[in-house]
């Protein structure tokens, strides 16, 4: 069966370039639509640039760049966090790869 | 006597534990994450200690307090001094955390007594003793050491158990992140032994990822860029390119794995550097890849040859050549092995789980003598009746240690904050609060009497936390651990949910100030009905300028009234009156809010036996000019009392941004004390909004982290404003009502998560503490002391202080320390301080 994290990373690796290309308008429909799909199939996807970086996030795998501080934020999401739903019960099926800084 | 089943392998970079039962071998996940592999990492962060994957992000950036590859110095008298906690750990020490977090991940509720540890084929006496000693520190009473070829040859040998006869030489290829091994085994009808070994401790699949980066991302980007100084600049730690540093050692090893699937792979990323934005697609192909790794993959095979060399032995003498470790997945080091050395390659089991596999195989057939706790947990499984019983004579939990958790359980928040309370023998021992679905790890934290947690939830789901507590070994103390639950965003939808709390704003005339008293709370279903009995907190004359204000207001009804919409405002003034109103009167005020969120208010004199009604839509805003200024001075005074919080704590960037809101605060001031009570052009609501943003944004300032500073800050002024109260002379019942009232409120607001709020309270504890000093006798002499000997320029009226000095000298002679009291107030009441001014012509609301 096709392992459906790695359909969502790369459903979140084009959405990061059309982004980086400034064409996120034309494909914004299309993006939430397929989201929305894999939401209805019980996946959870989370995008974590923006927030608080913390040592007890084990929900991503950072890479820290710059000083470390106690006041770190994820500046870049490499790959998304993907939970899954199951049986009424959430499980973490992919960390997140991120980068964080100390800003 | 009992079979072990339990094999370790504690790696350099990462441990594994596996399990053998019903001749099958389960590899276990950690329930952080549901991975097999933990990183063998240790980080002694500033409050907490973590074990694994999330402590190995901070190797490289913290290397004073964490520490990896501390197998390589097992056996060594090293020891590592941790700045964090001013102490020094040892290698032991460390794999002995290592091997209880690998203890989390058997969910089968098992806490085995005896397992079976892998060690390279490399290790001495000193290292295998080292090893042993870990083992005893993490709770394992029966420990056997297994060397890691040995292992991986089991692992392999069980795979393919049933087939011909195993006799011979084998090789196993033990090629991983950071380490390489190749070790020669021989195998005989009774036994499997490592005749040799060589390898390099730094040598491993990191080198690929390094080798794509630099020669093949590295020369791309110069040769888009022309940068002539990345090469130099790009690895440099806190260095100008760092940030695009770790998204290509990312990319580089997603290359590499996405090379050994398919065999060929792209680089794609976009970046700016320099000023200049740049994209880039670089390709690495079969060829190329083959080409760069060579040289790794034939130092590998020189080490190889070595062995076979020095033991007499032919690349013929070899059976096969069995490979273990991530690297081994990569088709450039196989066909390499196999073109050089010409023997066949067995990769039938898995290579990052094999030694862990191969150790369960050995620990079935292990035996050991299970110990009489062991046995009585046993007997619960098997007598549940009496579970309870047995179980609390194998706890050794402490009974004088009691721990209390408080908390919301349901949120429509991101996070939800967790107060932990706990009595008794607290000290040296942790808790560590982990979610269920692997998202959340606190790690170890110390216990306090008091702690405060932020959980992170998932949204539209319940949250599922464990609360564990664990001694000064790391040991679980069973018996205390805790369930949390908390859903986030769920509310049955019969009807409208309100979005925001709508509260009233009424006198907090003892603090002058005023505070929001909520109405309809947040997630209550539409429509809403209700009428509040208050009293008036100040008496109107009929006919005069005076007047009460009923300021209906949306948001958090915690935060402070600035914070919050006005939606709706009654002003009814003595102009309206029929009557006078007299301070205690009641009042009645009814509201209803509607489906669509209309908002009808009937307000009720009691006295005056007047009606007034109004309807507001949510889309109006109603200001008073009056109270916005009196609104405007408070949070002026709040924000500079920010500032110079935030400079005396040393938080420079805080203090940065609480300055700029101070700053943007003073740019309205002038428009807004110009403006005449009957303007109407827009500015009053355009000052308001601002106002009103700046108050929130300066309830954001230094996020969780300050809120956790307020909270230990409250607990630890509340202990010395208890101390006081009790050593008190005067006053004492009052002081303690007071101390009482704020007490109540504790837990609500420290839930609130709101700065302000807790603000607020903090600022009453002071001036607590500040009024029971004042009723201490010896405090009140320390005080008087220094007034006495204070010259002219401090007094407004020197004659007054010299005469009260005199009058307190004789009190004090005669003991007689209330009227000594008296005069010290007096004499206080003289002295030039300008600090204690504020708001003292308070106007309020004329609601209590
Ligand atoms: N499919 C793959 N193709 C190529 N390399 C891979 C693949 N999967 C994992 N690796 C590499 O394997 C390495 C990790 O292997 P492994 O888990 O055996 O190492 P380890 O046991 O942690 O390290 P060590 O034995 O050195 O302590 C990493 O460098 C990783 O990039
Ligand atoms: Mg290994």
């Amino acid at each position: 069966m096709l392992n459906p994290a790695h359909i969502i990373n790369q459903l979140f690796e084009m959405q990061s370039r059309i982004n980086e290309a400034g064409m996120t308008a034309n494909f914004e429909r299309n993006f939430k639509r397929l989201y929305s799909l894999f939401e209805e199939e019980g996946y959870i996807i989370q995008d974590l640039t923006g927030e608080a970086y913390t040592e007890s996030r084990t929900d991503c795998e950072a890479g820290i760049s710059g000083k470390i501080g106690s006041r770190m934020t994820i500046t870049r999401t490499l790959k998304p966090v993907i939970y899954q739903k199951k049986d009424g019960a959430v499980q973490l099926l992919q960390k997140a790869v991120v980068i964080a800084e100390n800003k | 006597m009992k079979p072990v089943n339990f094999g370790i392998d504690l790696g350099t970079t990462n441990s594994l534990i596996a399990k053998y039962e019903a001749s099958k071998v389960t590899v276990f996940k950690n329930p952080v994450g549901q991975k097999e592999t933990l990183a063998s990492v240790v980080a002694y962060r500033p409050d907490r200690v973590l074990v694994g994957d999330k402590a190995r992000e901070y190797l490289v950036k913290d290397p004073v307090n964490v520490f990896g590859s501390f197998k390589r110095k097992m056996g060594t008298d090293e020891k590592y001094y941790v700045v964090n906690i001013d102490d020094n750990v040892t290698p032991v020490q460390l794999s002995s955390l290592v091997l209880k977090e690998l203890k989390n991940f058997i969910h089968t509720g098992e806490t085995p007594e005896a397992c079976v540890i892998t060690i390279p084929a490399s290790f001495d006496t000193m290292q295998s003793n080292a090893t042993l000693k870990a083992g005893q520190e993490a709770g394992f009473k029966d420990i056997f050491l297994l060397q890691e070829p040995i292992a991986a040859s089991l692992a392999f040998f069980n795979e393919t158990a049933g087939e011909e006869n195993k006799d011979g030489y084998w090789l196993v290829y033990d090629f991983g992140g950071g380490t390489f091994d190749a070790a020669l085994v021989q195998s005989t009808d009774q036994e499997l032994k490592v005749v040799d070994h060589e390898g390099n401790n730094f040598l491993g699949g990191v080198d690929f990822d390094f080798a794509i980066i630099d020669m093949i991302v590295v020369p791309e980007i110069i040769r888009q860029t022309g940068i002539t100084d990345f090469e130099q600049e790009f690895r440099v730690k806190y260095g100008k390119y760092e940030k695009l540093f770790y998204e290509v050692m990312y990319y580089a090893e997603e290359a590499k794995k996405e090379l050994s699937a398919t065999g060929s792979a792209y680089i794609e990323f976009s970046t700016e550097l320099d000023g200049k934005k740049y994209d880039f697609s670089i390709p690495v192909t079969k060829e190329k890849a083959g080409e760069i790794f060579l040289p790794i993959i034939n130092e590998t095979i020189k080490l190889l040859n070595n062995v076979l060399r020095n033991n007499g032995l032919t690349p013929k003498d070899i059976r096969q050549v069995i490979l273990v470790g991530g690297s081994t997945f990569l088709p450039q080091v196989k066909e390499q092995l196999a073109e050089q050395t010409g023997i066949s390659l067995n990769s039938s089991v898995d290579p990052t789980t094999a030694i862990a596999v191969g150790a369960a195989w050995y620990a079935a057939n292990k035996q050991y003598e299970p110990s009489i706790e062991e046995t009585a947990a046993e007997h619960t499984e098997q007598a549940i009746e009496t579970a309870n019983d047995i179980l609390s004579n194998v706890d050794f939990s402490p009974p004088d240690l009691k721990v209390e958790v408080s908390y919301n359980k349901s949120s429509r928040d991101k996070e939800e904050v967790l107060l932990i309370f706990c009595e008794g023998t607290y000290e040296d021992k942790y808790y560590r609060l982990v979610r269920s679905d692997g998202g959340f790890d606190s790690g170890f934290v110390q216990l306090k009497a008091k702690k405060t947690e932020f959980l992170p939830l998932i949204p539209s789901v319940t949250n599922h936390f464990t609360l564990a507590i664990f001694d000064k070994n790391y040991d679980e103390l069973k018996s205390l651990a805790k369930e949390i639950h908390i859903s986030q965003g769920k509310y049955a939808i019969d009807g409208q949910p309100l979005p925001h709390d709508i509260s009233i704003e009424v006198d907090d005339v003892e603090n002058k100030t005023t505070r929001l008293e909520a109405i309809f709370e947040r997630n209550s279903l539409l429509p809403q009905k209700r009428t509040l009995y208050r009293e008036i907190s100040k008496t109107i004359k009929k006919g005069s300028k005076d007047s009460i204000i009923i300021s209906i207001l949306e948001g958090d009804k915690n935060s402070r009234p600035l914070s919050n919409l006005t939606i709706g405002c009654i002003e009814i003034a003595g102009k309206d009156l029929k009557t006078d109103l007299v301070k205690g009167s009641d009042i009645e005020i009814q509201l209803h809010i509607t489906d669509s969120r209309v908002l009808n208010t009937t307000v009720f004199l009691v006295m005056t036996q007047q009606e007034f009604k109004n309807v507001f839509s949510i889309s109006e805003k109603k200001i008073n000019l009056e109270r916005l200024k009196e609104q405007y001075t408070s949070l002026e005074h709040e924000l500079t009392n920010t500032v110079k919080e935030f400079q005396y704590n040393q938080r420079e960037i805080w203090e940065i941004k609480a300055n700029a809101l101070l700053e943007e605060l003073h740019t309205v001031k002038e428009r807004l004390f110009r403006l005449k009570k009957n303007d109407k052009s827009d500015e009053k609501y355009i000052i308001a909004e601002k106002i009103m943003r700046l108050s929130q944004e300066a309830d954001k300032l230094g996020g969780n982290e300050r809120i956790s500073l307020m909270i230990e800050d409250y607990y630890y002024r509340k202990d010395q404003v208890k101390e006081t109260i009790n050593t008190a002379d005067f006053e004492k019942e009052e002081l303690k009502r007071q101390f009482i009232k704020i007490e109540q409120s504790e837990a609500s607001f420290i839930r609130s998560k709101n700065v302000s709020f807790i603000q607020t309270k903090l600022e009453q504890l002071y001036d607590l503490h500040w009024k029971a000093l004042g009723n201490t006798t010896s405090f009140l002499i320390t005080k008087f002391v220094e007034f006495r000997d204070l010259g002219p320029e401090y007094y407004r009226d020197y004659n007054g202080a010299k005469s009260l000095i005199k009058l307190g000298n004789a009190a004090l002679e005669k003991e007689n320390y209330p009227e000594f009291r008296r005069h010290v107030y007096s004499l206080s009441g003289l002295l030039h301080r300008a600090d204690f001014q504020m708001n003292s012509d308070f106007k309020g609301t004329g609601i209590g």
